[in-house]
């Protein structure tokens, strides 16, 4: 379903971060992508995510190349067909936690009425108990991550990309967001998380090293 | 299903956007107010009152072409309806003697020079046509109402040279380009019943063709004996006008930049400040799927929206203090272009913001090292 097909991309010139890098993430698995701080983990989600271009090779989704399409389109890709879990939430503070699990819903053209209804539904099923109108400052750490996660799960993506998301969570946060990541997995999608956790790694289908 | 966002959603989402930072909002919503509050009591005030004082000229007749004929000039009714075809005329009447009148209810009271008066178009004085089936009928102003002691329009007049009487039609309407012949009292003619003239208005339509329609008049005064004939015209008025209009308001229009750009300035640095302040929100929209358009789209609409209601809020308090004062208040046109002038300085000063914003690479906004 997606894949990476001899990729590279530096950040500066003549330094590559990744060279010729190529794999491949099928629907219905879990994927931890591992290895050590600085070789690119969190930039090849970002580069799977298309809001990175590859200084050479594609990525594929359903095999078409989409590495390198208009802004316009890869946007819509991202909006309609990924969900994005953040190393620390990226809640905006400002809004409640209902309009922040919502957000997506705007980018894909949803109804924003339909879109609160199963948000609502989904911080129920993660065991998110806080009044709607409360701000991500009034809730905890684990709160925030599985908000994150309820805000990327909202559209019913195709593939979720997730960056360290069990990164600061206590034992039972962690495992209620791995779950969600390994359901969802099970329910059709293809799940790509970076991550140093072995408790993930222990979860997923298959690991790549990079 | 939809693939992209409304224009009511944008717009809804703008609006969430500015009630979250009421910081940036205000800020900016104070700006654009102050921007419209001086340009309305500086140019506005100026504009306001050169449209007064060009008004003023206007009325005294700046528009008149005024033939003044002795009694055997041989001036005639006729050429009412010939000057009334040319174009650039508005309106043509031409007045007979003036034969003194009395209320025809008591002898030896005041009296009031009543004129015969020929015109294509004598609703300009609020006069009704003359009709056979009526007997003769004069029209008086308020004042010749007042001066021959009418109480109300009602009743007769008298020649007191030939002892006819006249039924008072009613009030007549005196514009002001006529005010030179107060006390006004008429009585319609037939155009079909031509009679010498003894006073020929001719009013322009615009004071620019006073000078050209003068030449008009005077082709049209063939067979009258020029030496019996005086012509006056409003041309040094017309110039006084000329020099006027536009003179106040472009004084003030190097002061309206400079306040138009000093609030640009500010705004714009604003803007870029809630924007380096709210990098990680723009980089989190990119990701979950914003485009760079939509991101550009939903801070202009933002900043038009605060500038609209900055401007409306201004344009209120200037004018509450112009009206309180007792100044002259600009045309509506004015207030309406200066505020959609407003919210265009808005956009325009958020729009590299906006660009910086649209550009954030996501990465390096949410990726914690």
């Amino acid at each position: 379903m997606l894949a990476a097909r001899s990729v590279t991309f530096g950040y500066e010139r003549n330094i590559p971060l990744l060279t010729d890098w190529s794999a491949e993430f099928s629907r219905g698995e879990l994927v931890a992508v591992t290895g050590p701080s600085g070789r690119g983990k969190s930039t090849l989600l970002y580069l799977l995510g298309l809001t990175l271009k590859p200084t050479s090779g594609e990525v594929l989704l359903d095999g078409a190349p989409v590495s390198h399409l208009h802004d316009r389109d890869r946007a819509r890709i991202r909006a309609r067909r990924f969900g994005f879990v953040f190393q620390d939430a990226a809640l905006d503070a400002s809004r409640t936690v209902i309009d922040n699990v919502v957000e997506g819903a705007l980018y894909r053209g949803d109804d924003r009425s339909e879109a609160r209804r199963r948000g609502r539904e989904l911080l129920e099923q993660f065991d998110v108990s806080v009044r709607s109108n409360a701000r991500p400052g009034q809730v905890s750490g684990g709160q925030a991550q599985r908000i994150a996660l309820a805000r990327a799960l909202l559209g019913d993506p195709d593939v979720l990309l997730a960056d360290e998301p069990t990164g600061n969570l206590d034992a039972a946060s962690s495992r209620l967001v791995i779950d969600a990541m390994r359901n969802h997995a099970r329910a059709g999608a293809a799940v790509v998380v970076v991550t140093h956790d072995a408790g993930v790694v222990e979860q997923a289908d298959r690991e790549v090293r990079l | 299903m939809k693939h992209r966002p409304g224009f009511g959603a944008i717009v809804a989402e703008s609006v969430r956007t500015a009630t979250t930072q009421p910081v940036a909002t205000i800020a900016t919503m104070i700006m654009i107010a102050g921007m419209c509050t001086a340009v309305l009591l500086t140019n506005g005030r100026a504009v306001a009152a050169e449209n007064q004082v060009v008004a003023a000229i206007d009325d005294v007749g700046t528009r008149a072409i005024v033939v003044r004929a002795e009694e055997d000039s041989g001036l005639r009714s006729d050429v009412v309806a010939g000057l009334s075809r040319v174009e650039g005329v508005e309106w043509v009447g031409g007045f007979g003697t003036a034969r003194d009148v009395e209320n025809a209810a008591f002898h030896g009271g005041a009296r009031a020079p009543l004129r015969q008066v020929w015109s294509e178009d004598l609703s300009v004085l609020g006069v009704a046509p003359p009709s056979r089936d009526v007997a003769a009928t004069a029209w008086l102003a308020a004042d010749s109402l007042s001066q021959l002691g009418f109480a109300a329009p009602a009743g007769a007049v008298r020649n007191i040279a030939t002892d006819q009487t006249y039924g008072v039609g009613g009030e007549l309407h005196r514009p002001s380009y006529l005010s030179f012949l107060d006390p006004l009292v008429v009585a319609p003619a037939a155009t079909d019943e031509p009679g010498r003239i003894a006073v020929l208005v001719v009013i322009a339509a615009d004071p620019a063709l006073v000078q050209p329609l003068s030449a008009v008049v005077q082709s049209a005064l063939e067979g009258v004996d020029p030496s019996s004939v005086k012509i006056q015209t409003s041309q040094q008025l017309a110039a006084l006008r000329a020099l006027i209009k536009g003179q106040l308001g472009d004084s003030g229009r190097s002061l309206v930049a400079l306040v138009f750009t000093a609030t640009a300035i500010l705004v714009g640095a604003v803007q870029f400040g809630f924007v380096m302040l709210r990098r990680k929100d723009f980089g989190r929209r990119r990701a979950l799927g914003a485009s760079q358009r939509l991101i550009l789209a939903l801070l202009l609409l933002q900043t038009s929206l605060v500038a609209a209601v900055g401007a409306i809020t201004g344009s209120a308090i200037a004018i509450s203090i112009m009206w309180i004062v007792g100044d002259p208040l600009p045309n509506p046109a004015y207030a309406v272009a200066l505020a959609i002038l407003a919210v265009f300085v808005g956009a325009l000063a958020s729009l590299l913001p906006a660009i910086a914003a649209a550009r954030r690479e996501p990465i390096h906004e949410l990726r914690v090292p």
